[in-house]
Parts: C-alpha cells; sequence; structure tokens
C-alpha cells in the first residue's frame, strides 16, 4: 500500500501524447478539473488517412510547451501548487508516448513530486466517473476507440476484467476504411455519423457479426460486406450506405454490452472513447439501456475521446493505491488494461 | 551552473558545468532506452555534484541531427525542466558536438553521424580550440556516404574525419587521401562537450525560450515523402 497522502486538495498534472493529440490538465481531488487543454493533430494526419506516427511525434514536440503552460494558465494556479506529474506510459504510439513521459518525468524531478506512470485504457475507464461521480460499482465500460473495441467489468478501481473486445478491427478502424472505400475523407467516425443522419438505416441489411455469439465483436466482415455491396451495387447512395453501416455497427455494440451489463449484474453502463461521441451509439444505448433497466452514462464528447483530465483522475486512484511510479519509468506501447506502469 | 542532456545517438548523456568547465558528467551506453535512464541520471549527477535545481542558470540540450526518437527524449526532457524553473535553453547541433572531439586539429574536420538507411548525417568544420564554438564550413546535411566521400576528396586538402558516419561506412572512405579517421574514441557527441561548448554560448546570451527549441530532423517523416512523390506523379 502507499503511504502517500492523497486528498480531496491533492492536486495533479497530467500530459497524455499516446497517439494524436497533446493534451495536459490540471486536475484536483482527482475529479475536480481545473484545466483541459487539447490540441489534436486530425488536420495533420487527414491527409494520409491515418495517424503516421513520426508525424505525430513530430507534432507532439511542437504542441508540448504550449499546452503545458496553457494547462497551468487556465487553472490559474502556481505550479508551485501541483502535488504530482502524470503522463499515459501506455498503450500507444512508442515515439508519441515518450514524448509526454519524459516531459512529465523531468517535471517530477524538478519540483521534486512523484511521477506517475498511467495506463490509457485505465484512465478511459475514469472518463466516465469524471463527468458522473454518482456512478456506483460494477460497472460495464464499451470502451469503442480507433485503437480498441473492449467491454470491460468495472468491480472498483483498479479493479477491471475484459469480457469482450473485437478480434479483428477496432470499431473506430472499421469506421475510417469504409469512409475511406467511400472516399469520403479521415477520419470516419464523425463524417459517416454526419452523413448517416441523412441516409435510410433499413436500405441495406448489412450482417451483425457474431451477434449471438458471447461477448466478443468482430467488424472485418462486416467491412468486406459494405465493400462487396457498393461494388455490386456502384448507384446505391453513399448516405445510406452510411446510415446501414452504422447501424449495424451500432447495434452490435449495443447488443454485447447490455448482454455483459446483465450477466455481470451491473449497477450501470458507460462509454468511452472517441467512438463513444457517435450520436447513434449514444442514442441507441441510452434506449435500450433503459430498456434493460440500466443507468447509461453517457460522457461528455471532450471526455470520450483522448484527455489529459481522464489521466489525471486515474494518476489520482494509482497514486493513492499503489504510490507512484519510477523514474526510470518508460513507455509501453502494448500495455494491457489491468497492468500497471512502474 | 548548465544542465547538459544529450541522447541524440545510441548513448545517454548528462553533465554539469559552465565556462570554467565540467563539473560532473555521467554517460550510457544504454541500448537507445534513453527514456528509462535519462531521469534518474539527472537526478544522480546532480545529486553527485551537490547542485541544486535553484543553482541551474541554463539547460542546453543536442538537437541532433540523430535518431529521432533518442532526441525528442532528451528535447523533450530539456525544455521541461528549462519551462518548470523558467530558464534559458541552449540548442546545440549533434554535430557540432562530435566535431569538438578533434577540438586539437588544425585541420579541417569533417564530422558525421551514422543516419542509417545507408545515409550519414555530416557538416565540416574549422577548431578554434576546447571551449570555443567550432566554425562551420559546410551547414549540416543528410547525404550518402559517397556523396560525403566525393565532396572530402574534392578538397584536396587534410582532414580529420571524425564520427559514427565514418565508422559505419569505412569501406567507403578508405580510399580517401589526407585523410585522418579518429575512430571509436570519437565516434559519438559527449555531454561534456555539449556544456562547454553551451558555457560560451550562454556567456553570449545566445539563448532561447524553451517552446523555441526544434529538433534538427534533416529528413521528413516517410509518409510525407511519399505523399509528396504521389502528389507530384499525379
Ligand atoms: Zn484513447
Amino acid at each position: 500500500m502507499s503511504n502517500f497522502v492523497v486528498n480531496e486538495s491533492t492536486v495533479i498534472l497530467a500530459l497524455e501524447t499516446s497517439c494524436d493529440e497533446t493534451a495536459a490538465s490540471v486536475v484536483m481531488g482527482g475529479n475536480d478539473v481545473l484545466s483541459s487543454i487539447v490540441s489534436s493533430q486530425i488536420e495533420i494526419h487527414a491527409r494520409f488517412g491515418g495517424v503516421v506516427p513520426e508525424v505525430a511525434s513530430r507534432a507532439h514536440m511542437e504542441a508540448l510547451i504550449p499546452v503545458m503552460q496553457s494547462a497551468i494558465t487556465e487553472a490559474g494556479i502556481l505550479p508551485s501548487r501541483i502535488d504530482a506529474v502524470a503522463a499515459t506510459a501506455g498503450p500507444g504510439l512508442i515515439g508519441a508516448l515518450l514524448v509526454g513521459v519524459s516531459a512529465a518525468k523531468s517535471l517530477a524531478l524538478v519540483w521534486d513530486k512523484p511521477f506517475i506512470g498511467v495506463n490509457h485504457l485505465e484512465a478511459h475507464l475514469y472518463a466516465g466517473l469524471l463527468d458522473d461521480p454518482t456512478l456506483q460499482f460494477p460497472l460495464v465500460v464499451l470502451l469503442v476507440s480507433g485503437g480498441h473495441t473492449m467491454i470491460i467489468e468495472m468491480r472498483g478501481h483498479g479493479d477491471y476484467t475484459v469480457l469482450g473486445r473485437t478480434i479483428d478491427d477496432a470499431a473506430g478502424e472499421a469506421y475510417d476504411k469504409v469512409a475511406r472505400y467511400l472516399d469520403l475523407g479521415y477520419p470516419g467516425g464523425p463524417v459517416i455519423d454526419r452523413i448517416a443522419s441523412q441516409g435510410n438505416a433499413e436500405a441495406i441489411d448489412f450482417p451483425r457479426p457474431m451477434e449471438h455469439d458471447g461477448l466478443n465483436v468482430s467488424f472485418s466482415g462486416l467491412k468486406t460486406s459494405v465493400i462487396n455491396y457498393v461494388k455490386k451495387n456502384p448507384d446505391v447512395a453513399n448516405v445510406d450506405v452510411a446510415a446501414s453501416f452504422q447501424a449495424a455497427v451500432v447495434d452490435v455494440l449495443c447488443t454485447k454490452t447490455i448482454r455483459a451489463a446483465q450477466q455481470i449484474g451491473a449497477k450501470g453502463i458507460v462509454l468511452g472513447g472517441g467512438v463513444s461521441a457517435n450520436s447513434l451509439l449514444r442514442a441507441q444505448m441510452s434506449e435500450r439501456g433503459a430498456a434493460a433497466g440500466f443507468k447509461v452514462a453517457l460522457p461528455s464528447r471532450a471526455m470520450c475521446t483522448d484527455n489529459a483530465a481522464m489521466i489525471a483522475a486515474a494518476a489520482w486512484h494509482r497514486l493513492g493505491a499503489d504510490g507512484p511510479s519510477s523514474l526510470s519509468c518508460g513507455a509501453y506501447p502494448n500495455l494491457k488494461l489491468d497492468a500497471v506502469p512502474r | 551552473m548548465i544542465l547538459g542532456i544529450e541522447t541524440s545517438v545510441e548513448h545517454v548523456g548528462v553533465a554539469l558545468g559552465d565556462y570554467r568547465g565540467v563539473r560532473a558528467h555521467s554517460m550510457l551506453a544504454s541500448d537507445r532506452r534513453h527514456a528509462e535512464s535519462l531521469t534518474p541520471m539527472i537526478q544522480f549527477v546532480m545529486q553527485q555534484a551537490e547542485v541544486e535545481m535553484s543553482d541551474l542558470s541554463a539547460v542546453a540540450v543536442d538537437v541532433g541531427p540523430g535518431l529521432f526518437t533518442g532526441m525528442r527524449v532528451g528535447i523533450a526532457a530539456a525544455q521541461s525542466i528549462a519551462w518548470a524553473l523558467e530558464l534559458p535553453m541552449i540548442p546545440v547541433c549533434s554535430l557540432d558536438v562530435v566535431a569538438m572531439n578533434a577540438h586539437w586539429s588544425e585541420s579541417v574536420v569533417a564530422a558525421s553521424l551514422d543516419a542509417r538507411r545507408g545515409e550519414v548525417y555530416w557538416a565540416l568544420y574549422r577548431m578554434r580550440g576546447l571551449g570555443v564554438e567550432p566554425q562551420r564550413i559546410t551547414e549540416p546535411v543528410v547525404s550518402s556516404p559517397e556523396d560525403l566521400a566525393v565532396h572530402l576528396a574534392d578538397r584536396g586538402e587534410e582532414i580529420v574525419c571524425v564520427g559514427s558516419g565514418f565508422d559505419r561506412h569505412q569501406e567507403v572512405f578508405q580510399a580517401l587521401q589526407w585523410a585522418q579517421f579518429l575512430g571509436a574514441s570519437g565516434s559519438y557527441p559527449l555531454a561534456t562537450h555539449l556544456v562547454t561548448l553551451a558555457g560560451q554560448r550562454l556567456a553570449a546570451d545566445d539563448t532561447v525560450v524553451p517552446g523555441a527549441v526544434e529538433p534538427m530532423y534533416l529528413r521528413a517523416p516517410d509518409a510525407e515523402i511519399n505523399w509528396q512523390t504521389r502528389g507530384a506523379a499525379s
């Protein structure tokens, strides 16, 4: 156990640089967000049709100091008020992660404060709790992003079981690939979400892969059937393809998540990750989750996508439970959900 | 007191010093685990030298060219330290630092670092002694070792060759007349030389704010190169 005193007045500065957002945040007491600055690289990567690791690392370097400065300024505190410094240590792009880890460890050294290396996946679970502190365990968290699709049982702080995951593409990846095929641009999630609202979701009956089969999901076959359908029916309207594809993805995600919640007797369902900003997923999960008797928490869109406030929140719990990480902590690109960076 | 951070090649180095010389330094051939080693090494060197954070007057860092990931680890650390302590920074080119391994040379010095993919980073210098910034004859570039060899041969004068670029491509350079190779003792930029050079720059008030420090890549990301080639072709 840790002998670090962590309480409502503990102020943590956290950095997040695991993928294509450079973010810094100051959070007090694990849930009072004093500032949360996010500098997105989406436009930089758009022309490549996906996140390019070397391009991302370079962009993190450019944004690092301005983003940290804004987080301190906006929080309205003096740096001397900071009690601990945290950074995402994994999973993510190694070169990108190293920028944040190196910076955060240096700040911890200069200020003589503890450093906490944070698991990015764990932090996504805390994003939901940040927006709704009344949530009670056990929870089922659907974590859906460009890199992850996981259905997680959260029994308490630091106590997780992965109940289901994608066996191939992440949900966000499937969106990007379909959007690229339809020539809709990048990133695929927001653009498909936007045009789907103008289409007929029942126009095409795309398969719901593995719908009746456990809690794992698969999107690769769905993506292929979208491509095959468009090849055979070149005159089909993009809006209808987008609406029908999105309906299939959301249907599978809701079915599996609610099934998981029923299996473990969850007290609530929480969404997390970039794809949980999707409007149909939010609407369907609220409606179907509520119908099944679950409290459904939909974090704000800013909390769903990568940010540093959730890193600070996770760090606050970790510091209290396990104490600080070592200053020889590195970056762990394939970190598993239940692994704690030391 | 200047803190110097050197992570542009496989090694990790930290030094403390000022215009009077180097106070303390440490070096690790780290197998590229820069991030793991750097922070504890800074802590160790400062403790051993009994230097407090408040004793620092500037932070110097090797900004490359070199290993992209290593450079970024060092620059992110140096920037953060300088930012937190509100100190000026002194960015130093890796080739300037490696040239200092031949600070005694009265001939032209060619400094070159392995750039991988069959290429080398290089620049030419005239040395002005230890503790004085070498004078650049050519600006840092990346090229094939063959191009560098041709350039050196064309100069037709005695040249001292220093850095891992020459070690890595020995076969390309061995035919060069008038060339003297420093070999393994001069392969890498040293944090001690970095701090020595930075001392001169600080004395001359030649510093920048942390946000203005940029890595010297000399090479665009592959995706960028491919994208431009594709754009030009279509
Ligand atoms: Zn994420």
